[in-house]
């Protein structure tokens, strides 16, 4: 039997992922014997999270405010769309440093037997960024596309959608719809999808077949 | 493999059917990291020898896994997709647990190879014709030579679920009707191999699918209505 207040906390921490009853536990006991600052500040930084962060009203990452910090960023490609299943993956694509453009978050992966259909995700909003620019974006184009890339009022439009769902069976079907609305709606769009292959420094005697299969698939000229 | 989900921070719980075990369930641990050698193994539609540690509950722990085949071309169809993904739910819904499945086991894998073959030959009959044929392998055939309360062998108008076959007029009572058209489509379906399915028009594969399910419900315990109904 412990006090109702670290009942609670232990509790709370439980509920969190990856985190079983003895962690919860283990938390709770730190949090007690660290100072009252830190106990503060892990308090507000939880509330403030909660209530300061949202959606990007246009990549529907995550945002402090209307536009996330990647919409806002006047430096990136606003031609190349990357999309990608939750806002966890915009971090790894972030990573890489090879990435200039905006982003898209669908907001999961089109899984038929999960009741999880196209109008579940943000693809709706996808087809009309392509076809339409972002809204508020000040180089913004509008109207139909014309030869040289931009729209018929002059401002640019997206050229290219990455698609980098995950590579699983979900992931592949999602990239499949999306390929097939855009090359429908916006066929002057290129829509690629992400490589799979080896990962960098393991040993090819230890790959499985089933991404070795992939690589080869998608092998290039050198 | 029929199905597989999220786990923890790089886990992975995944469905199988076995031709000696039935259905069977596995926690995949690191499948998610991409280094894991078990992550592009286990995804749904592949047939693959798993090595398994059994557990105290019903999830044991994937130690090993073995391409047998990837269906990589069902992959390029949207549709193709959809249907391989509907049978592997469906499949992995009614299959018992610790019973041998080799029917079932088999009727998937014809399945899938012919999807795989033919991605662009994806349709509602198939998906149909599939499902009935797993009501013979799962050991609940519907009858459909004669109404299933009286004997009369015309007039045959309604599939009672709860019976498990076809009525006539006389003997309907309340049971959902059927046209002659979705009569014809289940007795063609389940006399011609997987690969000669019957295409079906709308409305009588609604008919189907209702009978199939109500069956699916009433005999095996398994609600696999869709979820918008």
């Amino acid at each position: 039997m412990q006090p109702a207040p670290i009942e609670r906390l232990v509790a709370a921490f439980s509920r969190l992922p990856g985190v079983g009853p003895r962690t919860a536990q283990r938390l709770t006991y730190h949090v007690l014997s660290r100072p009252d600052e830190d106990a503060r500040a892990l308090a507000t930084a939880l509330i403030e999270v909660k209530e300061l962060i949202g959606e990007c009203r246009i990549c529907f990452n995550l945002a402090e405010g209307e536009r996330c910090v990647i919409c806002e960023d006047p430096r990136r490609d606003p031609t190349l769309l990357c999309v990608v299943e939750t806002p966890a993956d915009v971090l790894p694509v972030e990573r890489t440093h090879e990435y200039r453009g905006r982003y898209h978050v669908l907001g999961g992966a089109l899984s038929p037997v999960d009741g999880v259909g196209p109008r579940d995700l943000r693809l709706e909003e996808l087809y009309r960024r392509v076809l339409e620019g972002d809204p508020d974006d000040p180089a913004r184009g509008s109207g139909p596309l014309v030869d040289d890339g931009t729209t018929s009022s002059g401002g640019p439009t997206v050229t290219e959608v990455v698609v980098a769902t995950n590579p699983t069976t979900s992931g592949e079907a999602t990239a499949l719809h999306i390929g097939a609305e855009l090359r429908e709606r916006s066929p002057q769009v290129r829509v690629s999808r992400l490589a799979s292959g080896l990962p960098v420094g393991a040993d090819l005697e230890h790959a499985d077949e089933v991404t070795l299969g992939r690589a080869f698939a998608g092998r290039r000229t050198i | 493999m029929l199905r597989s989900m999220r786990y923890g921070e790089a886990d992975r719980i995944i469905h199988a059917i076995s031709p000696e075990h039935g259905r069977v369930g596995g926690v995949a641990r690191g499948a998610r990291r991409p280094k894991s050698k078990l992550g592009g193994r286990l995804e749904p539609l592949a047939v693959v020898r798993l090595e398994l540690i059994r557990g105290r509950s019903d999830l044991h722990t994937v130690v090993g896994a073995d391409t047998v085949a990837v269906h990589h071309r069902i992959l390029t169809s949207h549709a193709a997709l959809t249907h391989a993904q509907r049978a592997c739910h469906v499949v992995d819904r009614t299959a018992a647990p610790d019973e041998p499945a080799e029917r079932v086991h088999g009727l998937l894998r014809t399945l899938l190879a012919l999807l795989d073959a033919r991605p662009d030959a994806a349709h509602e009959g198939l998906q149909l014709a599939f499902r009935l044929k797993l009501l013979y392998a799962l050991g609940v055939p519907p009858a459909l030579g004669a109404c299933v309360r009286c004997g009369r062998t015309e007039h045959l108008v309604a599939f009672d679920a709860a019976a498990g076959g076809v009525v006539c007029a006389s003997c309907q009572a309340g049971a959902p009707g059927v046209d002659a058209d979705a009569l014809r489509f289940m007795v063609q379906a389940l006399g011609a191999p997987l690969s000669e399915a019957p295409s079906i028009d709308d409305r009588p594969a609604r008919q189907v699918a209702r009978a199939f399910e109500g069956v699916a419900a009433h005999h095996l315990g398994v609600d696999l209505r869709p979820r918008d109904d």
